[in-house]
């Protein structure tokens, strides 16, 4: 402000005016570098310059509220000003950890002052009659030169401070820390401790003529902030999510639970963030990775997200943790990804692009399972009640063919869920081009081995011993084929009956075959192929083991006088041997119904 | 009036530094001589931990980077050599053609000289190296070199800004009167001339044109 513009008054009264001023501008300076919340809102896009800002030539803005009320404290100009920078810090002690969870505050605050600034005006009790006039007139003119060129270095000092660092950490984060920064204005201040006087450094600037008296400006600070342990609050710990919201592929759409919008991330290497990839590559099925941080960062925005969920249920414990890290987003980032979630597809493909390469290639088992995830093939209940025997496999979760075996349950699906599974070891001990045939015959075999209750009831239920009705050895590669080119939900269709048949039968009586299975066949069908698809999809079988089953199986095939030819699997002949029981079945039945026809006939006469 | 210099502590700075260094270092010496209506402007380094003044000026930006430039085309021609930037200010007097100097006298009060020895790390597994070329040595040791010397570089131009502000603080008789309007002095940045005697030759005229002997701190 330049000084022509002030109002007429005596050179004291403009010089008390310079030195009022002065205190005010250097208050502001400091709080402007110190306190946030002290900053107004509209403060950077506000271009105009205010009186207050013509003083001493520097626009800071608007005058915090807290200047205002300077003039009405610091009522005698000769009175220090102090200005005290406290850091308060809330610490969390170790055994409050309960309370965190609990969500009650257990926290203790501790306050440290990091910065003292000291400014006074200080006046000789008398004024030397030698400068009457002309120093009290050129005196505050040159008073305020200089307070203008020191209050451009006070400026640039307290941006060299190491305060001023906490002051950008607690502008520029958008989460809670743990530290805030205060301060208080007084003309008395306690002295600092020894010990903290010992910590504290001071600088003394050149005092600043204002005739009769002087300005005296100093500050003492601390150099090092490194011993307090600022960080962001970490208030959420990972727990289990139990409103898990599921993929829209599969899941009906739900909201992340509103409990989650106060959390806080732990502070985990930024590293883990921005490498979601490792989750899908652990488990192929999961596109969880990549909904994680559009799920997280939408619901840091306060609006849950509709169509942007994720499957973290079906993970590891990994995911939680993982979508606590994306707290930590800085909140333009945050908001990036909220678009991002807004337009990209359920599986995002730019966090975690091998999720739609799973859904989408089909070649690979393990991509295969994604596939069956997605599209779950589900086996009529009515279908698996009449065909338990002979439906091993629950096609509705063909992941479940990594899960370690179930317990044996007592419902005909779960028993023949169990059978899968045992049956998925035998698969797994032979090579993977059997894999289709073996699996829909072993498990029939285990089957059996296995049930002596009653599964197979009738004629055969004396024969405990896996049935293997015939030798599929050079139709085992071909059966395979005809599972690759139908479709996994079907694979024996009507149209493709006939191939398998025909080569089933190059063993066999032929025509007893197509008689007896030809009518169940339809109703099998669909059942077995799903039982073919998944163990098409299991795992390659080790080739030892799978010998040494085989051999025994098939002697106790023999043993029940059963006609095999010579083979070295049973498994890719349970489907046979099922079909070969029900023909066999029906026989009874047909001779049942003859001599039941008979009596009666030979009965009416009598 | 005199003229008061400051010799600014020597900075050991790489090719890559210079641009950050300069501007941080001439950006605080003129916002502490633009005496006028200024709205200051802070700015972070990229490179460095340190936040600097400006006066949010953007011809004085402008200005400024173009001297950079041109003392950064200097040190690619003249490697491993320290050098000097200067930034003077001056008043202008009275004019007084005369056959050897310019119409407008200048009279300088106030001479800042920035002392740089820029350095450039040579390739330890390659014979041949552009002596015009930085580049970084991928060695372990050499990046711990380079870490520490960043930091001592940071604590250098912390002490340089700190030497400004003692300096400003200390001696402000010498400053001219502020005239309305005007924001900032006249100044002047001086960079290393082509041939190595030209910047004695500058130092020589400028000496002349003031009039008054150039004293050293």
């Amino acid at each position: 402000m330049d000084l022509h513009g002030m109002t007429p008054h005596s050179d004291s009264g403009k010089l008390e005016q310079v030195v009022s001023q002065f205190l005010l501008k250097s208050l502001h300076i400091i709080l402007d570098s110190r306190i946030p919340s002290i900053l107004p809102c509209e403060r950077t896009c506000d271009s105009r310059v205010r009186k207050s800002d013509k003083w001493f030539n520097l626009v800071l803005g608007d005058r915090p509220a807290a200047l205002d009320n300077l003039n009405f404290w610091h009522r005698n100009l000769m009175d220090p000003m102090i200005i005290d920078i406290i850091l308060v810090q809330q610490r969390t002690p170790v055994s409050s950890v309960n309370n965190v969870l609990s969500g009650s505050s257990g926290r203790t605050a501790t306050e440290t002052v990091i910065e003292r600034w000291f400014v006074q005006f200080e006046s000789p009790p008398r004024v030397t009659a030698s400068q009457p006039g002309e120093g009290c007139a050129a005196s505050y003119k040159k008073t305020y030169k200089k307070s203008i060129i020191f209050l451009r270095s006070l400026y640039l000092q307290t941006r060299l401070l190491p305060a001023y660092r906490i002051f950008r950490q607690l502008s520029s984060s958008s989460q809670s820390l743990n530290f805030d920064i205060i301060y208080k204005v007084s003309s008395f201040s306690e002295p600092f401790s020894r010990a903290e006087e010992e910590m504290m450094k001071e600088y003394r600037f050149v005092p600043i003529e204002a005739f009769p008296g002087r300005l005296h400006v100093s500050v003492t600070y601390r150099p090092q902030l490194s011993d307090f342990n600022l960080q962001s609050l970490t208030t959420m710990l990972p727990k289990i999510i139990s409103d898990y919201v599921g993929s829209p592929a599969t899941d009906p759409l739900r909201y992340f639970p509103s409990s989650y919008k106060g959390d806080r991330a732990i502070s985990f290497p930024s590293e883990v963030m921005h490498a979601p990839t490792s989750v899908p590559s652990q488990r192929p099925h999961s596109w969880t990775s990549g909904f994680h941080k559009p799920v997280v960062n939408r619901h840091l925005a306060g609006s849950p997200p509709v169509h942007c969920t994720s499957q973290m249920s079906y993970d590891s414990p990994s995911p939680p943790l993982e979508r606590i890290q994306n707290h930590r987003r800085p909140l333009h980032q945050r908001a990036l990804l909220y678009d991002e979630c807004q337009l990209s597809p359920p599986f995002s493909l730019s966090v975690s692009p091998s999720t739609p390469t799973y859904l989408r290639n089909s070649d690979s088992p393990r991509q295969t399972r994604a596939s069956c995830e997605t599209a779950p093939v589900t086996i009529p209940s009515s279908m698996t009640s009449r065909n338990a025997r002979y439906i091993s496999p629950n096609f509705s979760d063909p992941s479940k063919l990594s899960l370690p075996p179930l317990s044996p349950r007592s419902t005909r699906l779960d028993h023949s869920s169990n059978e899968s599974l045992s049956g998925m070891r035998l698969i797994k001990k032979s090579e993977a081009s059997r894999a289709g045939d073996l699996g829909s015959v072993g498990q029939k075999v285990l089957k059996d081995s296995r049930d002596d209750s009653g599964r197979f009831s009738g004629p055969l239920s004396s024969s405990d011993s896996p049935r293997v009705g015939f030798s599929r050895s050079s139709s085992k590669l071909s059966f395979q084929d005809d599972i690759d080119d139908c479709d996994f939900s079907c694979p024996f269709d009507a149209d493709d009956v006939d191939s398998p048949d025909s080569r089933i039968s190059q063993n066999f009586d032929g025509k007893r075959n197509l008689e007896s299975t030809s009518i169940g066949r339809k109703s099998q069908d669909a059942a077995v192929g799903v039982l073919v698809h998944m163990l098409r999809t299991a795992p390659p079988l080790h080739q030892d083991s799978s010998c040494f089953s085989c051999r025994s199986l098939r002697a106790e095939v023999d043993n029940d006088g059963i006609a095999t030819t010579a083979s070295g699997f049973f498994v890719p002949r349970r489907t046979s041997d099922a079909l070969e029981e029900l023909r066999s079945y029906r026989e009874m039945k047909d001779l049942l119904l003859s001599k039941s026809g008979t009596q009666v006939l030979t009965r009416e006469p009598s | 009036m005199n003229c008061e210099v400051c010799q600014l502590k020597e900075l050991e700075v790489e090719h890559f530094e210079i641009r950050e260094v300069l501007r941080c270092i001439l950006h605080t010496i003129v916002f502490h001589r633009a005496l006028g209506l200024v709205r200051p402007k802070v700015i972070d380094l990229e490179l460095f931990d340190i936040t600097y003044v400006q006066c949010g000026d953007g011809e004085l930006e402008k200005k400024i980077d173009e001297k950079i430039e041109q003392f950064i085309s200097w040190v690619e021609k003249h490697p491993n050599k320290k050098s000097q930037v200067c930034i003077s200010f001056y008043e202008v007097k009275n004019k007084h053609p005369s056959w050897f100097t310019n119409k407008t006298e200048r009279l300088y009060w106030e001479q800042w000289y920035i002392n740089l020895n820029v350095s450039q790390q040579q390739k330890v597994h390659s014979g041949k190296s552009h002596p015009s070329k930085i580049v970084v040595d991928p060695g372990e040791n050499s990046l711990e070199e380079r870490s520490n010397r960043r930091a001592a570089l940071e604590s250098s131009l912390r002490e340089v800004l700190f030497q400004i502000i003692k300096f400003v603080n200390e001696k402000k008789d010498h400053v001219p009167p502020i005239s309305d309007g005007v924001v900032y002095f006249p100044y002047e940045i001086t960079i290393p001339s082509s041939s190595d005697s030209a910047f004695g030759m500058d130092m020589i005229k400028r000496m002349l044109q003031t009039g008054h002997p150039t004293m050293l701190s």
